[in-house]
């Protein structure tokens, strides 16, 4: 029966912490891949700047940076970006707009690519016109379409108002309702000469792996360093979202663990109990004997912990195992909050939580029966011999 | 023969409400090394707890208990549990094996306790069983076993280590005649033969007869002088 709890315990830790691993993985490769990237360049004084002139501390020489970049072992790629907002009219109407500025080459090799509802992405070529894709909410407010003229209005980097006639080429999604509303994608040179810029933003920098973030982070602030002022931030650092359902989740399998941790103790240590009252003669008889009553202490310290390793090697095959059917068994999730689509329910492997889970269940049982090694060991001989 | 156990107005009383219960009252008698010697008497007249005091399992409320010249008053739970792994072998009437050993697995453990290496203990225990003619069943837990193996291999875990004193609590008790008189003759054997020392609380008659001396007790107190045969 103990063991069963032992099993079960460690198998809904598994499952539990799997799937919020899949859970976590899942959002962090989404945060990086719809445009955030792995590392993002900006100007050192980019974080002092003023809000309305944007670009006033942009990346000048981002070309070069781009270049640098590129030679650095485990970069895929880099994307100029620049981010703004103004105004936008459809002549009868304004609106707020927030804007990013791309260069569609260089998004589409890094795997930005938006999606797109209607229409089609922003040309890869120089353009007779300013291209740009809506959020389906701001084009649904303008009343735009595919082939529609809107003008957007800005700051420039100089602090004046500027204004360029823009026409949609297409209408996207972003996946979150709050900003489908406010989204606006321009090409770069589009954005450079509304604000009166040659500066960008900040320059993107995409991995081939996530795992490669630390190495190369620490690779770029070494080779980058002779190029002016420049600041580096990981996109752990800038996955304000991600940081904070990672602390929620991570909070709710804690908690899931204090509660399979008293669960076990509970259960085990009762059945331990019993267990060691049905063998009071035995402790009596082996006590009789001259058995060191530090034995006998031992003795059920050393069951209650062996009882756990075993519970914990069935927990962690009967979780691996049942995280395999779950696995191929295609099931659907629904939409998370703020988001439009469901995903495939799956189960990570994570060796670090087996382990956490083994040894979480070998100290439970271990405290578990600490209470029933102490009093057989504290058993009077005659009154054991007796017990019947 | 030597003395190898001495009592001195043992006595032996338990708390019960606002008074005491007398087990034993001023006990004294000796028991010399290679005797097979019985106590006898009704129930309730004292033998167990005779036994549990110069087995060490229980310590008197007055008087001395002398083991091989050793004060047993003196010792501390740790050195008491030592004396009865060196010195002391038991047999429970009701057998008490340890029911997920084997018969091997049972009489090696008082050998266990005393740290013996691998193949001394082994070859112990295959000498014990083969003693009490068990040396095929060595492999067999006790609930494989009958009644009256199951008491052969108590007498094998007794005697394994070859302890100054064995004692046996109405070893007979729950054997039937052929069981009780096979266990009577073997325990008889091993006291002639390696020279054991046997002290046994019984009934049984023929176990009585077959004890050089018998210390009869009554309420708690030896009745008159032990019988000697």
């Amino acid at each position: 029966m103990t063991l069963l709890v032992v099993v079960g315990g460690v198998t809904a830790l598994l499952l539990a912490g799997g799937f919020f691993s899949f859970l976590f993985w899942g959002l962090r490769e989404m945060t990086i891949r719809s445009g955030l990237g792995h590392i993002q360049i900006y100007n050192a004084e980019y974080f002092q700047r003023d809000e309305t002139r944007v670009l006033a501390n942009g990346l000048e020489n981002y070309r070069d940076l781009a270049a640098v970049a590129a030679r650095t072992p485990h970069v895929l790629g880099t994307a100029p970006r620049i981010e703004f907002y103004g105004m936008i009219s459809n002549g009868m109407k304004s609106g707020t707009f927030m804007a990013t500025a791309v260069d569609p080459v260089a998004e589409k090799r890094m795997g930005f690519e938006p999606r797109i509802l209607r229409g089609r992405k922003l040309s890869e070529g120089q353009t007779p016109g300013n291209e740009a894709l809506l959020g389906s909410g701001l084009a649904h407010s303008m009343g735009a379409e595919p082939g529609t003229g809107l003008t957007v209005l800005a700051i420039t980097a100089d602090g004046a108002l500027n204004g360029i006639d823009i026409d949609v080429v297409g209408i996207m999604t972003t996946g979150f309702k709050e900003m489908d509303d406010r989204a606006l994608q321009l090409t770069l040179p589009a954005a450079q000469h509304l604000l009166q810029s040659g500066r960008v933003t900040k320059l993107i920098v995409g991995l081939d792996a996530t795992e490669n973030t630390d190495s190369a982070y620490a690779a770029l602030a070494s080779r980058l360093g002779g190029h002016g002022r420049i600041a580096l931030k990981k996109w752990v650092e800038l996955a304000t979202y991600y940081r904070q359902v990672r602390l929620m989740f991570t909070g709710m399998l804690v908690f899931l663990g204090i509660i399979v941790f008293f669960m076990v103790v509970m259960s085990s240590a009762n059945t331990l109990m019993m267990a060691m009252f049905e063998r009071t003669r035995e402790v009596g008889t082996m006590l009789a004997m001259g058995t060191p009553r530090a034995w006998v202490l031992l003795l059920f310290l050393l069951e209650g912990v062996l009882t756990g390793a075993l519970g914990a090697a069935a927990g962690v095959l009967a979780g691996s195992g049942l995280g395999v059917l779950l696995n191929h068994a295609h099931l659907r999730m629904p939409p998370p909050p703020g988001n439009l689509n469901g995903f495939d329910f799956q189960v990570r492997f994570v060796p670090e939580l087996m382990i956490l889970a083994a040894l979480l269940v070998v100290v439970t049982l271990g405290v578990a029966s600490l209470a029933p090694a102490i009093r057989a060991s504290r058993l009077r001989i005659v009154e054991a011999l007796a017990h019947v | 023969m030597d003395d190898l156990v001495q009592l001195e107005q043992v006595s032996r009383r338990y708390p019960m409400d606002h008074s005491f219960v007398a087990a034993l009252e001023d006990v004294s008698f000796r028991i010399r090394r290679g005797e097979f010697l019985a106590v006898a008497g009704p129930s309730g007249s004292g033998k167990s707890t005779l036994l549990n005091l110069i087995g060490c399992i229980d310590q008197p409320t007055s008087g001395r208990i002398f083991v091989e010249g050793t004060d047993t008053s003196r010792l501390s739970a740790a050195e008491l549990a030592r004396l009865r792994r060196n010195k002391i072998g038991f047999v429970f009437q009701t057998f008490n094996l340890i029911p997920v050993f084997t018969a091997f697995e049972n009489v090696e453990y008082p050998l266990l306790l005393q740290r013996l290496p691998d193949r001394d203990r082994r070859r112990k225990v295959g000498e014990a069983l083969a003693s009490v003619g068990l040396a095929g069943r060595a492999g067999h837990r006790p609930d494989l076993l009958s009644g009256g193996e199951r008491q052969r291999v108590a007498v094998a875990r007794a005697i394994v280590h070859r302890p100054a004193l064995v004692l046996a609590d109405e070893p007979t008790a729950n054997l039937d005649t052929r069981n009780a008189t096979q266990l009577i003759d073997l325990m008889h054997e091993l006291n002639r033969n390696l020279g054991l020392t046997f002290l046994f609380s019984t009934h049984d008659q023929r176990l009585l007869e077959r004890a050089e001396r018998v210390i009869p007790l009554c309420d708690g107190r030896v009745e008159a002088a032990a019988v000697s045969r």
